[in-house]
């Protein structure tokens, strides 16, 4: 049963990455990309611009949140909060032509930071995934915005809401939907909703669902207010957890995954640690220090290196590059103001919370920036994303542009 | 009694036995030191007595564990101490015996841990506002004279250099006659959409945590964080923002206390306060004047949480006016003379905060030491404490019962006002007793 379900869900993988790179070979339609790991695989962009920077193809505003943007089939997504209301948009990708939106009752929700949306739409096919602060997942079309199927998960299945409400981007896997709803995930029907499997009601964590294997189990690892806790997908039943308190429960960057190692890190002082799950109890702690305490945003894994960003958004942000095998600080640089950052093509590329687009070498030999530009206003706490060739940027009031980094552009 | 009475009125003998003690005691020992109350607050007032050098973190407390492992695990990295873990204060003050307690509670658990506190010998440093209602406050106050404890209350703009500068710049006569002072807290904000009750999260003591408080239905508005906004908790702006700036004109003026204070406001931008089984909203005010008449000039307090303050150049702090001219107090923007000739060249001075608080707590902390050592008067003692946080206390009654109240400063009573002066007091939930000393 179990064997039959792996293979099956091997295979739906497999075919679901054949059908993305077939069709739209440079999408990004989930959080942290085709990978989900902050890395994307394009090469065809270019940094070679005008002294005044490179062209922003359009700009728009999709009120208050940190929510990141996500692109598939010509179209990007992403959700803002305005007036007490979160809206969903669907924008032409190129032309930044508003295709649809959907607004539902949303409280801003500012405790401690502007507020607005924190999560991060999932894109699949024909359809986007949705879940809001407080609960609200929908399931709309992709091309019209109609709404296939909606539900609040909060008030249905009793899950508590933790301190900022939920977060954690939806993870499609298979046949279902995946939520980091109660204390170790929520498993829904993706075609109509319905509850597959569901956790205890304690608080998650703000991580979004983090699928990974080991000795050929298919795991999802999701982050409690106390906890990591790894458990089998088709189940949900748990298979290891690794206590870990973070101030006010804020478990929410990432684990990074390397083979059947992950990299867990908090912020708030708490630091980090790569841990290697055993069969029995609690994971080994291959090493753990403070060298990398990623409050948000998660680091991204290039080589054996890490590269992410220490340090709450309440002090100055610093920039590190950290060898994963043995935890040692190769650079750290506090010029940057990075809050997010991704990789591809071998470049990091960084998005200063004061809204300055940085570019530099993804090299543990230093922190060499080699290209610069204006982007964005205000406040940047939420990561790039890359999608053929145009780089979406946002920041926490809702200003949303879209930079055309594409190789040659057209005048 | 100071340490040069003490020696001076010591015999011969007593000085010989008692100088080697007091000589071996400075450079070997350290304070043993607890923390009630070990959130964001609190860990930043533990961290300056660990970076002191002279203190031992021997216990924490806190009616959330994962709060207290949080903080345990600082200390820890931080001193290396180990700290024992304590749910009530009650047990670590009795098992532990500290020298000093950090007390960085909400409001309403202020007045029983510090007295208690101060029954069990400790020095105490306490958040402000001192109290939660007048009458905890004065209990405080006299719990603490009878002890000859020093407490200290985290009123870190008594001691803050640009505030200091102010000060003196101020007293100087530079300002001319002061006839008015306006201070003032604005904000961003809009409606208020009441959120979802819930059930404490796990390992929260939620009955603890209310203690003497009502215990509403557990919100994840409430905590962490979010409880200056419930009126059950603390007084909202005026009792967090406003103790401070308040204070500020206590600092400057000779009066100890209004003879008059009025206040309005409400909730007309939040909306209406909701609590009921499944929901709610904070329910303090979103916007408040209060007037404060004393005999030589006239205090206004104002905050709003909604607009922000852009047809003004500052967001925060205090306006003197006076004859020559209107000094502004402020936070990160230092403080600003704006002479009343406008051919006169305004002059500045910009703060001096300390990270990580963005304050001058490590100041205010290094003040309680030395008062601790010396047996001095600390920079922002109970006494002018109390008066200081007095006066939101009583622009908030004012705003309770709608009207003017006269307040007597000298027997701390509203005058011919029953229904007022019964809320100096209020009543504690059953198995708390009102602190009376």
């Amino acid at each position: 049963m179990i064997l039959n379900f792996v293979s099956r869900t091997f295979m739906v993988a497999l075919v679901g990455v054949s059908s993305i790179y077939a069709t739209h070979a440079e999408d990004w339609s989930q959080w942290r990309g085709p990978t989900r790991d902050g890395i994307s695989p394009e090469t065809k962009w270019s940094t070679q611009w005008p002294a005044e920077g490179p062209t922003i193809l359009w700009k728009t505003n999709v009120g208050m949140g940190l929510s990141s943007v996500v692109a598939a089939s010509g179209r990007v997504f992403t959700m803002g909060n305005s007036e007490n209301t979160d809206t969903v948009f669907a924008f032409d990708a190129v032309s930044g032509k508003p295709l649809w939106k959907h607004s539902y009752p949303a409280d801003l929700g500012d405790k401690y930071f502007e507020g607005g949306t924190t999560g991060t739409p999932t894109a699949e096919g024909e359809y986007v995934y949705t879940l809001s602060r407080w609960g609200d997942v929908f399931c709309f079309q992709a091309s019209d915005g109609k709404v296939v199927w909606n539900r609040n998960v909060q008030t249905e299945t009793g899950a508590r809401l933790p301190s900022w409400g939920f977060t954690g981007a939806p993870l499609i896997h298979g046949k279902m939907l995946l939520l980091n709803v109660g204390e170790a995930g929520l498993a829904l029907d993706k075609s109509n909703g319905k509850t597959l499997w569901q956790s205890s009601s304690k608080e998650s964590g703000y991580t979004t669902p983090v699928p990974w294997s080991q000795g050929g189990k298919s795991q999802v690892v999701f982050s409690s207010s106390q906890s990591y806790i790894s458990v089998e997908a088709a189940s949900g039943k748990e298979l290891w957890r690794m206590k870990w308190v973070t101030q006010y429960g804020v478990n929410a960057a990432d684990p990074v995954i390397d083979g059947d190692r992950l990299f867990i890190s908090s912020g708030y002082g708490k630091g980090n640690v790569l841990i290697k799950p055993l069969p029995e109890g609690e994971p080994e702690v291959i090493w753990k220090n403070k060298a990398l305490r990623t409050q948000m945003n998660a680091a991204v894994l290039f080589g054996n290196h890490l590269y992410g960003v220490d340090g709450d958004t309440t002090e100055k942000p610093l920039l590190k590059c950290i060898e994963l095998s043995t935890g040692t600080e190769k650079w750290s640089d506090a010029t940057s103001g990075a809050r997010g950052l991704l990789i591809a093509n071998n470049q990091l590329i960084i998005l200063g919370e004061k809204g300055e687009l940085i570019i530099a070498p993804a090299t543990p030999k230093g922190y060499k920036p080699t290209a610069r530009a204006q982007v964005l206003g205000g406040k940047s706490w939420t990561a790039p994303v890359l999608a053929n060739g145009l780089l979406f940027c946002r920041n926490s009031r809702g200003d949303l542009v879209s930079v055309d980094l594409r190789s040659a552009p057209t005048k | 009694m100071n340490r040069r009475t003490f020696l001076q009125s010591a015999t011969a003998a007593g000085i010989l036995a008692q100088a080697p003690f007091i000589l071996a005691q400075k450079p070997n020992r350290k304070w043993r030191i607890a923390l009630i109350g070990t959130g964001w607050w609190g860990k930043n007032v533990l961290k300056e007595a660990m970076a002191s050098g002279q203190c031992q973190v021997v216990a924490l407390c806190d009616a959330d564990s994962s709060a207290l492992e949080v903080a345990s695990e600082q200390v820890s990295d931080l001193s290396g101490d180990k700290a024992k873990r304590y749910v009530d204060y009650r047990e670590l003050l009795e098992k532990e015996k500290p020298e000093i307690v950090i007390i960085a509670t909400p409001d309403h658990w202020h007045a029983l841990q510090t007295i208690a506190a101060l029954k069990a010998g400790a020095h105490v440093f306490v958040e402000k506002p001192t109290g939660h209602t007048v009458n905890e406050s004065r209990a405080m106050l006299n719990a603490a004279q009878a002890s000859g404890r020093v407490v200290q209350v985290g009123l870190h703009r008594r001691v803050g250099p640009h505030h200091v500068n102010a000060m003196k710049f101020l007293k100087s006569g530079a300002v001319g006659d002061v006839g008015m002072v306006r201070l003032f807290a604005h904000g961003g904000g809009g409606r208020e959409q009441p959120q979802r009750n819930s059930e404490p999260p796990e390992g929260l003591d939620w009955d603890l945590w209310c203690g003497p408080a009502p215990k509403r239905p557990f919100n994840g508005k409430l905590h962490p964080g979010g409880w200056r906004n419930f009126l059950d908790y603390a007084n909202g702006t005026l009792g967090d923002w406003g103790v401070h700036w308040l204070d500020q004109v206590l600092m400057w003026t000779d009066e100890k206390y209004p003879k008059r204070v009025y206040s309005t406001g409400g909730r007309q931008i939040a909306g209406l306060a909701v609590i009921n089984d499944r929901e709610q909203t904070t329910d303090a005010p979103d916007h408040q004047v209060a007037v404060f008449d004393f005999e030589k000039f006239t205090c206004v307090w104002e905050h709003r949480r909604f607009a922000e303050n852009r047809a003004e150049k500052h967001r925060i702090g205090a306006y003197f006016y006076g004859t020559k001219g209107t000094l502004h107090i402020g936070w990160q923007d230092g403080w600003t003379f704006h002479p009343t000739r406008e051919s006169d060249t305004p002059i500045h001075e910009d703060s001096q905060l300390q990270q990580p608080d963005g304050h001058n707590l490590k100041l205010l902390w290094s003040d309680f030491m030395t008062s601790i050592a010396d047996k001095s008067k600390p920079a922002a003692g109970i006494e002018l404490a109390h008066r200081a946080s007095v006066l939101p206390l009583l622009g908030m009654i004012s705003l309770k019962v709608g009207r003017s109240i006269n307040w007597d400063g000298t027997k701390e009573e509203i005058v011919n006002d029953p229904a007022a002066n019964a809320l100096l007091s209020r009543p504690y939930r059953a198995g708390y007793k009102y602190p009376t000393i």
